[in-house]
């Protein structure tokens, strides 16, 4: 059963020089999936993140997210629907800097105006599978970039959202870093059958995920399934961007060994 | 582009930030050229107005001057904090330290010659309105629009040279920091225990005693006090805001059944953050507000000082004479006719005043008749009274004299004609203006003042008598034309210090009146033009502070708004935010001037009978409504940029 359904989706932006970001692009992600979409600079990821995300809509087509169509909602149904059923993780984490570790997590639930008995109890709950009990007190400009995107996961974990979306989250840390992150990720998947949509330049992260999805200026252009070995599948990654045809430093240059 | 160029870009792509300062130092350099064109007006050399009224100028004009000087360092302190990153990257890119010392002084300057330009223009502009509004205080006949060099360059070379100290000074402020460290950027480390709860205590303590030594003042104190309160209230204002409120703040996040509850986990930190970063700058805007609300307040009180002088001064126009003088007739007879020019009904009771020494006092005391005091008693609405020969009563020299006097009982003899009287007791109203007589004023049964026929020891018959003539005029303010003529012959004399010399005397209560009034709201009015030029300074120090955090701002909105904050919520926030920024310098400001109001209270009921609660609740009052608007208007453009992002 989908989750995402993404029916021939066009993105123009206007302006003094049109531009148009997606080109009629169809694909489903299914509930429970784990789904990495990549894709050379310009090829419109961020845009497709925007629209699945609902703080941008389509020029033309139809997106539905768990049976629902962001453009017939209001703005304030919207925010409303951000706020329950989707999780976002970020590439610079933008966690608040004024805030702790633990009150950062609970930010979605305080919104929602949850009791705080029940934010507790799952703040502890998230807080021993993220291993992040120590730092609780902490504030974001304390604690390494590792432990920033954890905290980042959590906050988007907290409120058993029905879709996370993931913008580069392994693209400011190091390789160490981003493989927890990635694991993580795919043990939330894995364990919660949560379904998580990654967008990324990094093909190792990729590699993690059931299914690639390739875009190239705005269309679609190719996916790939997983195997059982992560190396051949990281391969085959590497393959079809090869064949992409995107730009050197969009590769990167670590393969695992 | 050249190096120039460069600099003027800066400011010009730049002007939303610079937009604060720079109105601020032009509203300065524009309040300040209208008072400069008044004091250079060719008008007052025939002294228009009073000494007091140009020297409270001349001060005004100090007080801007050094005023726009501190907030000028200030915000430019501010401001190069805040470009740190920019200069970081300038140095990064090769630029020598002595060229980025170079571009501020370019920049600063840019921003100086431009404000003190148009602050001339708007202020030559709105020349002939603020003259209008003199003239009108004044009551003048005209005050015409002139030019002339002399205000022009008073104020070009006074804010040149104020702008050039500021340039020259604020490169001060780029502090000797490594690149890496200027790149980092403008971020102050929050460190929640940055407050000591000492101090945070202290701070209340201090502003406790302060307001409660305020209210139960007395006399004796009072002036003692004035020494001592200010300094503590100011360093109370200063730990209030350093700690104490990180202290309250720290409070509530103590406490998550309050913090974790909706968008008040965001509000509190964020107001937090807010507060302490910007801790120094509202202890400034609460000092500036104060300031502004008591020096206003305090002129607001002098002008309703006005009221009492009716009081003071029962009666329409007093004229005495010497008996040689051959001009009495003719100058009654001058001012009935130009009362009645006036259309001033008024009645006229003619006094002769007798001179004789009292045995029991040795000094001289002043006769009246019974009969003239009933009659200016009947003009005035005042009781009559009924005196048996033998029998006086004091007639009061002052409001304190009516119950010092009261009770008292005194025989003595007029001694030069032999005269026994009791003086008992003292009329019970002020029918002189106090002191227009001497202190030892009695009024005497008819028949024994026809027994006082013998001049004073030693004195001819002219030294011993007088003519008083007291006019009563119902409608007194509008005395102000009459008499001009007496009046500038008496204010000749005066000049010149030769009052003795003069045949007569006269004074018209009605015309100083009119004098003291306008001085009074011509201070006013300079003093409400410094304190708006104040608040508008304060208002810009927090419309620049939002400014330079307005990015970070922008993006955490953003990021919110993704985890699904509804506009509504943001609104909330944005509130919660922006009321404490406003609100609170400016409530513990009102505080502070409450109180201090209530000290000044106990001077003023001691000088003059005057309660100014209801002009200080005017003033109170007029200053909120600005602050609302301000508030508004600020909000609005905050919400507005923070929205587009």
């Amino acid at each position: 059963m989908p989750i995402l359904k993404m029916e021939d989706v066009t993105k123009v932006y206007e302006g003094k020089v049109t531009h148009r970001a997606l080109n009629q692009l169809s694909f489903e992600v299914n509930k429970g999936e784990f789904v990495a979409v990549m894709g050379p600079s310009g090829s419109g990821k961020t845009t497709l993140l925007n629209i699945i995300s609902t703080i941008d809509t389509a020029t033309s087509g139809y997106v539905t997210i768990d049976g629902m169509r962001p453009e017939e909602m209001t703005k304030n149904e919207l925010a409303l629907f951000r706020r329950r059923q989707l999780g976002f993780v970020f590439q610079d984490f933008n966690l608040m800097q004024m805030l702790t570790v633990e009150e950062n997590m609970v930010l979605p639930l305080t919104l929602d105006g949850h009791s705080v008995a029940e934010m507790q109890k799952r703040l502890t709950d998230i807080s021993s599978k993220l291993d992040l009990q120590n730092i609780l007190n902490k504030r974001p400009n304390e604690i390494s970039g590792g432990q920033a995107q954890r905290t980042a996961i959590g906050r988007a974990l907290i409120h058993q959202p029905a879709f996370i979306l993931a913008d580069e989250p392994t693209g400011n840390l190091d390789s160490k870093a981003s493989r927890d992150v990635m694991e993580l990720l795919m043990k939330v998947n894995r364990e919660q059958d949560t379904t998580i949509l990654v967008v990324t330049h990094d093909p190792i992260a990729a590699s993690y995920c059931d299914r690639v999805v390739f875009i190239k200026d705005g269309e679609f252009f190719n996916e790939i399934y997983s195997d059982e070995r992560r190396q051949t599948f990281f391969q085959r990654i590497l393959n079809v961007l090869s064949l992409l045809g995107g730009n050197v430093h969009d590769l990167s240059t670590i393969r695992l060994s | 582009m050249t190096f120039r160029q460069f600099a003027y870009r800066n400011v010009i792509r730049n002007r939303r930030i610079y937009a604060a300062f720079f109105m601020a130092s032009m509203f300065s350099v524009m309040v300040f050229f209208m008072y400069s064109m008044l004091l250079f007006h060719p008008q007052m050399d025939e002294g228009f107005f009073g000494d007091f009224a140009a020297t409270g100028m001349i001060v005004a004009e100090v007080i801007l001057y050094i005023f726009t000087l501190f907030f000028l360092f200030y915000s430019m302190s501010a401001f190069l904090q805040a470009r740190s990153k920019e200069f970081g990257l300038l140095l990064l890119l090769g630029m020598e330290k002595k060229q980025l010392n170079r571009l501020v002084f370019l920049e600063t300057m840019l921003i100086g010659a431009f404000s003190v330009a148009t602050g001339i223009l708007f202020g030559y502009a709105f020349s002939k309105f603020f003259f209008m509004i003199v003239r009108e205080m004044l009551q003048l006949q005209n005050l015409p629009l002139y030019l002339s060099i002399k205000p022009f360059a008073l104020t070009i070379g006074a804010f040149v040279s104020l702008f050039v100290i500021i340039a020259m000074t604020s490169v001060v402020f780029i502090r000797e920091q490594r690149i890496v460290e200027l790149m980092r950027g403008y971020f102050t480390s929050d460190d929640r225990q940055s407050y000591s709860t000492f101090k945070a205590i202290l701070g209340i303590v201090l502003l406790v005693v302060a307001y409660a030594a305020a209210t139960f003042t007395s006399t004796r104190v009072v002036f003692t006090l004035s020494i001592f309160l200010p300094p503590i209230a100011a360093l109370g204002t200063y730990f209030f805001f350093t700690h104490t409120v990180l202290f309250f703040h720290h409070q509530v996040q103590k406490r998550k059944s309050l913090y974790w509850n909706r968008y008040r986990l965001i509000a509190v930190s964020e107001g937090a953050v807010k507060l302490r970063e910007n801790a120094r700058m509202y202890f400034i805007v609460t000092i500036v507000s104060t300031v502004a609300f008591l020096s206003v307040g305090t002129l607001t009180s002098l002008s309703s000082y006005t009221g009492q002088y009716r009081d003071l001064n029962p009666l329409g126009l007093i004229y005495s004479s010497e008996l040689d003088n051959p001009l009495e007739r003719q100058h009654i007879r001058l001012l009935t006719s130009e009362l009645e020019e006036e259309g001033l009904s008024y009645s006229m009771v003619p006094f002769q005043i007798k001179k004789q020494t009292s045995s029991y006092t040795q000094f001289e005391v002043e006769i009246l008749r019974e009969a003239d005091v009933n009659s200016l008693a009947v003009a005035q609405g005042h009781p009559l009274i009924n005196l048996d020969p033998g029998e006086a009563m004091f007639i009061p020299y002052s409001e304190n004299a009516l119950s010092i006097l009261e009770n008292s009982s005194i025989q003595t003899v007029l001694e030069e004609s032999n005269v026994p009287i009791t003086v008992k007791g003292v009329y019970p109203r002020m029918l002189f203006p106090s002191m227009i007589l001497g202190a030892n004023v009695v009024v005497v049964s008819d028949q024994d003042y026809a027994l006082i026929v013998a001049p004073l020891q030693g004195k001819s018959m002219n030294d011993s008598r007088f003519n008083f003539y007291a006019f009563h005029i119902p409608e007194w303010e509008r005395t102000k034309s009459v008499g001009l003529d007496l009046d500038s012959q008496m204010t000749e004399s005066i000049y010149q210090n030769q009052l003795n010399d003069l045949p007569f005397f006269f004074e018209n209560p009605g015309l100083n009146y009119s004098i003291i009034r306008a001085t009074f709201s011509l201070l006013l009015f300079t003093g409400l033009m410094v304190a708006a030029v104040l608040l508008l300074a304060a208002g810009s120090f927090i419309y620049f502070k939002l400014y330079t955090g307005l990015e970070r701002d922008k993006k955490q909105f953003a990021v919110l708004k993704r985890m699904g904050l509804t506009d509504q919520e943001m609104i909330n926030i944005v509130n919660r935010q922006l009321i404490p920024q406003f609100f609170l310098p400016w409530g513990i400001a009102m505080l502070h001037s409450a109180f201090s109001f209530l000290s000044l209270q106990v001077i003023w009921s001691d000088l003059a009978d005057v309660s100014i609660l209801f002009e200080m609740a005017l003033v109170l009052v007029a200053f909120t409504f600005i602050q609302v608007v301000y508030y508004f208007l600020i909000r609005w453009r905050y919400i507005a940029h923070v929205k587009a992002s």
